[in-house]
């Protein structure tokens, strides 16, 4: 069974497009300078509307992480074990990913990691794996 | 919290709380799990387990939680299980040796760090304390309750490793119900996984930061412990009913109604309970609701 794929409606649609050439793109608050995630069409801090896009630098670390042991959709049954983690990005947007090409007891909270993408799919989706000091 | 404001407003006599669900023999909780969110679907991210074990994962790094804190809620709250014939578990009791063997689920969360999946249904009554004086059981009253919601999305969360809503509700309960936390005999807390037992009760203020493993590793919180946790079991080793599987057993621990698991001289305590504490939250801890209890 197929892995579930982006669903892209009018407020994520930037992401997406971003995604498709290979950029990790985020909102920014034209009025606080806030960098937002996710999508929203009014700045969470000051609440004001207009907004310009920024690519991220792709380069954060791990807040947190767990590895799944358990199919909760037949997509990922192949997968097992794998790492979702939330990343926290060096511009300020804490996102969900997984965390790829590493052996799992190597992780820890705090660790430096860089985007990588995943061209399995249509749209290419932005994966981390653990940086080299 | 609702239920007492529409009574002091005089919309209604009496408010019935109920749920029901066939969780169990059907696949409804599954495919609501898996249809919450797709931009996170798309990482294989499904449901609540995984969402808290992000937060405990975090709470590892930052003091220093773990396995060796969450066993002794798992094998406490077995125990109280073990006294409760209507536990799903009732005939299963948990070693140390049982916990480390439950299969990983969603690392760091074992099996037995996740509440059941039950099929059944609970209902609470609630009406005016001069209309209940009337009726034919003791009067449980609510002292006090205090509601707090700390924020909507994970990915924006400060909370996960504490203060969870948990410390603003406390605080809010206890000042309503005009008392201090050493008052509290016993508590009945939201426990969807071993975890929320842990950062619950440290937000309520039981124990500092990173304390828990020693305070739990005494027995504290299991039959005969020095403050009672989920005497039925709770949604871990009774039945997942929501947040109605702590409130339930609030009301009938103080109505001294609860046969073997009984509070009192029953298991090992001087006296029966008078007052007892009660939590409820939501999402991926984001919503909290606390509730102080009364034997009138």
């Amino acid at each position: 069974m197929e892995k579930p794929r982006p669903v892209i409606g009018p407020d994520n649609a930037f992401f997406w497009e971003g995604c498709k050439r290979r950029q990790l793109v985020f909102q920014k608050c034209k009025s606080c300078g806030h960098v937002r995630w996710p999508p929203a069409h009014v700045c969470p801090k000051c609440l004001e509307y207009d907004w310009e896009e920024i690519v991220s630098s792709g380069q954060g670390i791990i807040y947190s992480y767990v590895i799944y042991h358990f199919p909760y959709h037949p997509g990922f049954r192949e997968e097992l074990p794998y790492v979702v983690a939330l990343v926290d990005l060096m511009e300020g947007p804490r996102v969900l990913t997984n965390i790829i090409e590493c052996d799992s007891s190597a992780l820890a909270c705090d660790l430096p990691v860089e985007i990588v993408w995943d061209e399995e799919g249509e749209i290419p989706i932005p994966k981390f794996r653990l940086r080299k000091a | 919290m609702h239920a007492v404001g529409v009574l002091e407003a005089g919309f209604c006599r009496a408010v019935l709380i109920t749920y029901g669900h066939s969780a169990r023999s059907s696949d409804s909780l599954l495919k609501m799990l898996t249809s919450m969110n797709a931009d996170e679907a798309v990482f294989g991210h499904f449901g609540a387990a995984a969402g808290y074990a992000l937060a405990a994962r975090r709470a590892m790094h930052e003091f220093g939680t773990g396995p060796e804190t969450w066993k002794h809620i798992a094998i406490s709250q077995r125990k109280w299980a073990n006294l409760n014939p209507q536990a799903v578990t009732f005939c299963e009791p948990m070693t140390e040796e049982d916990y480390f063997n439950s299969p990983w689920v969603v690392e760091p969360f074992r099996r037995a760090d996740n509440c059941l999946i039950t099929d059944g249904g609970r209902a609470i009554i609630v009406t005016t304390v001069e209309r209940a004086r009337n009726l034919r059981h003791p009067v449980v009253s609510i002292m006090g309750m205090g509601m707090h919601n700390p924020s909507a999305e994970v990915t924006m969360a400060t909370h996960l490793t504490g203060p969870t809503g948990a410390k603003v509700a406390g605080e809010q309960a206890l000042r309503m119900a005009g008392i201090t936390i050493e008052e509290i005999d016993a508590c009945e807390i939201y426990d969807c996984f071993t975890y929320t037992v842990e950062i619950t009760l440290q937000d309520y203020g039981f124990f500092r930061r990173g304390e828990g493993r020693d305070w739990f590793s005494e027995g504290t919180i299991a039959p005969g412990g020095r403050l009672p946790v989920n005497t039925s079991g709770g949604l871990l080793s009774e039945a997942y009913q929501m947040g109605l599987t702590p409130l339930s057993e609030a009301v009938m621990q103080l109505r001294r109604c609860c046969g073997m698991r009984q509070l009192g001289p029953e298991t090992g305590m001087k006296k029966y309970p008078e007052i007892i504490l009660c939590s409820d939250n939501g999402g991926i801890l984001q919503t909290h609701a606390c509730y102080v209890l009364r034997r009138m």
